[in-house]
């Protein structure tokens, strides 16, 4: 069967219950907003082919359940991810305070070097909210990962954060392919005519928030 | 004699016997209990689930004595305890001893500050059950007088509202005339909690799971408890004799109690390697599929598809958000119809899959859990007489 993408990227949406995960998903995966959503009982999955650079990325999105109780479930699913979304969200103090217990996840049961990315859901709710955009700019800094304050619902930064995040991972792959075997002239999966990468654009999209 | 005419004698025969003969109800149960008229799977499930005793002569007084005992629950665990009545006529200034910023675990404060914590969680998903039906945003025509007519502070939203300060800009210009600019916005929430004297149906399952989570410690709420009440409550609050819908909440509680006990190790962490845990569950599973269709067992072997991916929700929740409520209803009466508690969960589990069989032989790995994820709607009539071939039964 031949290859309908470039790459198969896994990703993994985890973060307190409530937040809005499946919100930011549906959103990515369906363009669409859904305020009537149940809550996710251990994990589940969704689908989106980009392109990036000209490839084909296939993004395999796997959503988690946030309760405690499904923490061995959704662990599982760690190990695979090449990218992570933290997600918490701005009108709860407590979700915020929470993401370095979820980093610890991270290290725990996540390859080493998983991409990571943190996200501050539900930004459209401003008079609601209880955690600043610095403080998330902060913590971010604190761990060396990017950030960005999305709305699932307004349609903000979601689909800037998953390419931002696939962009990442993609750079990375190519550095451990180039280096692995670099390129001849040709046959690969890197044309030796690709241009150099630019300086990353989403340095650019990151900071327009 | 209409079929149904005859089932519903054989209902009506079995369920007048002065002692119930709970054997012939489960076989007649398992075929499923009518829709119309309305109050027979209600009292069927109230039987099927221990709550109700076979003997009729002493229903009165078990539900009395249920009853009252589940108003003790509210009345100990709601309705503040420690708060001093009107009668009282020393009033106890407890205070000297306790206060919310005491850090002693026994205190009252340090108590009620986690117990929110648990009602957080709690608040978040009863507003989310069932999002496509109206029924649980509906009033119920039977509030809990002693919650919804104290003024709020008892309503166990209200605990865990989130209250933010407001802010305004300020606008100065030249002569010191000041614009403050206020935005009011109108939360346009579906699951709004409704006003003095009325309650949601939300609301009642909240306070059902509280009590349970409060009463039992040792397992406290478990995301996933919601959609097993759910069902249960839903099925009683519509029950069309008054007398028994007037007291829906009570019996649902201790219905959805003796439900738990025989599920509750789905629900614990530290149980999911344990004989009935869910590990185990999702293995018994794996190897039905494999004992009955070894292709698609292969097949999702080699896909690397674990029972977990799709299973786990299944089977902890009893299949309740794979299907629409009248499916969902229909599926635990045989359910708890089986006398061998849940191993026809198993057989349904396994049906789903072999159902699919098809599909899931063409399909790449993204393709298939997606399916089993999102199961087909078909008629569940299907799903059951295969399951019940599965298990050796007719249906």
């Amino acid at each position: 069967m031949a290859k309908t993408y470039d790459y198969l990227f896994k990703l993994l949406l985890i973060g307190d219950s409530g937040v809005g995960k499946t919100c930011v998903l549906f959103r990515f995966s369906e363009d669409a907003f859904n305020t009537t959503f149940i809550s996710t009982i251990g994990i589940d999955f969704k689908i989106r082919t980009i392109e990036l650079d000209g490839k084909k990325i296939k993004l395999q999105i796997w959503d988690t359940a946030g309760q405690e109780r499904f923490r061995t479930i959704t662990t599982a699913y760690y190990r695979g991810a090449m990218g992570i979304m933290l997600v918490y969200d701005v009108t709860n103090d407590k979700s915020f305070e929470n993401i370095k217990n979820w980093i610890r996840n991270i290290e725990e049961n996540a390859s080493a070097d998983v991409e990571k990315m943190l996200l501050g859901n539900k930004c459209e709710l401003t008079d609601k909210r209880q955690v600043t955009k610095e403080r998330g700019e902060q913590l971010a800094v604190e761990y060396g990962i990017k950030f960005m304050e999305t709305s699932a619902k307004s349609s903000i930064n979601v689909e800037e954060a998953f390419y931002t995040l696939a962009r990442d991972i993609k750079a990375k792959m190519e550095k451990k392919l180039e280096a692995s075997n670099p390129p001849k002239g040709g046959g690969h999966q890197l044309k030796a005519s690709e241009p150099q990468r630019k300086p990353p654009s989403w340095l650019a999209r990151c900071t327009i928030l | 004699m209409s079929i149904l005419r005859k089932k519903l004698s054989e209902f009506d025969d079995i369920l007048n016997a002065d002692e119930i003969d709970t054997v012939s109800l489960g076989k007649i149960c398992f075929h499923g209990v009518p829709d119309e008229p309305g109050g027979l799977r209600p009292l069927c499930w109230k039987l099927l689930l221990n709550y109700l005793p076979p003997k009729r002569s002493s229903w009165l007084e078990t539900l009395k004595r249920k009853r009252e005992l589940y108003n003790t629950f509210i009345e100990d665990l709601i309705v503040m305890p420690g708060e001093s009545n009107a009668e009282d006529k020393e009033r106890v200034d407890v205070t000297l001893h306790d206060h919310p910023l005491n850090l002693n675990p026994d205190s009252k404060w340090q108590t009620y500050f986690k117990d929110n914590e648990v009602l957080l969680q709690i608040d978040k998903d009863v507003r989310r059950l069932c999002p496509d039906i109206s029924f649980f945003q509906q009033g119920t025509d039977y509030p809990c007088q002693k919650i919804v007519s104290a003024n709020g502070q008892q309503r166990l939203h209200n605990r865990v509202q989130h209250t933010v300060l407001k802010s305004a800009n300020v606008e100065r210009k030249g002569l010191g005339i000041t614009k403050i600019a206020v935005s009011v916005r109108k939360a346009a929430e579906d699951y709004a909690p409704l006003t003095e004297g009325g309650e949601a149906h939300w609301e009642v399952l909240e306070r059902i799971l509280f009590l349970y989570a409060k009463l039992n410690p040792g397992q406290g709420y478990v995301q996933g408890m919601n959609e097993i009440v759910g069902p249960i409550y839903h099925a009683f609050a519509c029950d069309p004799d008054p007398t028994w819908r007037k007291h829906a909440e009570a019996d649902t509680f201790f219905c959805f109690t003796n439900l738990m006990a025989e599920i509750r190790d789905f629900f614990i962490k530290t149980l999911d390697e344990a004989e009935f845990g869910i590990n185990s569950m999702m293995s018994k599973l794996t190897n039905q599929v494999r004992a009955n269709d070894p292709d698609v067992w292969l097949r999702l072997h080699q896909q690397e598809l674990c029972p977990q991916y799709y299973s786990f929700r299944w089977l902890t929740l009893l299949l309740s958000q794979e299907f629409p409520l009248p499916d969902v209803m229909r599926i635990w009466d045989s359910l708890f119809a089986d006398e061998s508690r849940f191993s026809f969960l198993i057989h349904i589990c396994c049906a789903m899959i072999l159902l699919l069989r098809d599909q899931l032989l063409t399909g790449d790995f993204a393709a298939n859990v997606k399916l089993l994820q999102n199961f087909p709607s078909m008629d569940i009539q299907i799903v059951l007489s295969k399951a019940a071939a599965l298990a050796g039964k007719t249906l």
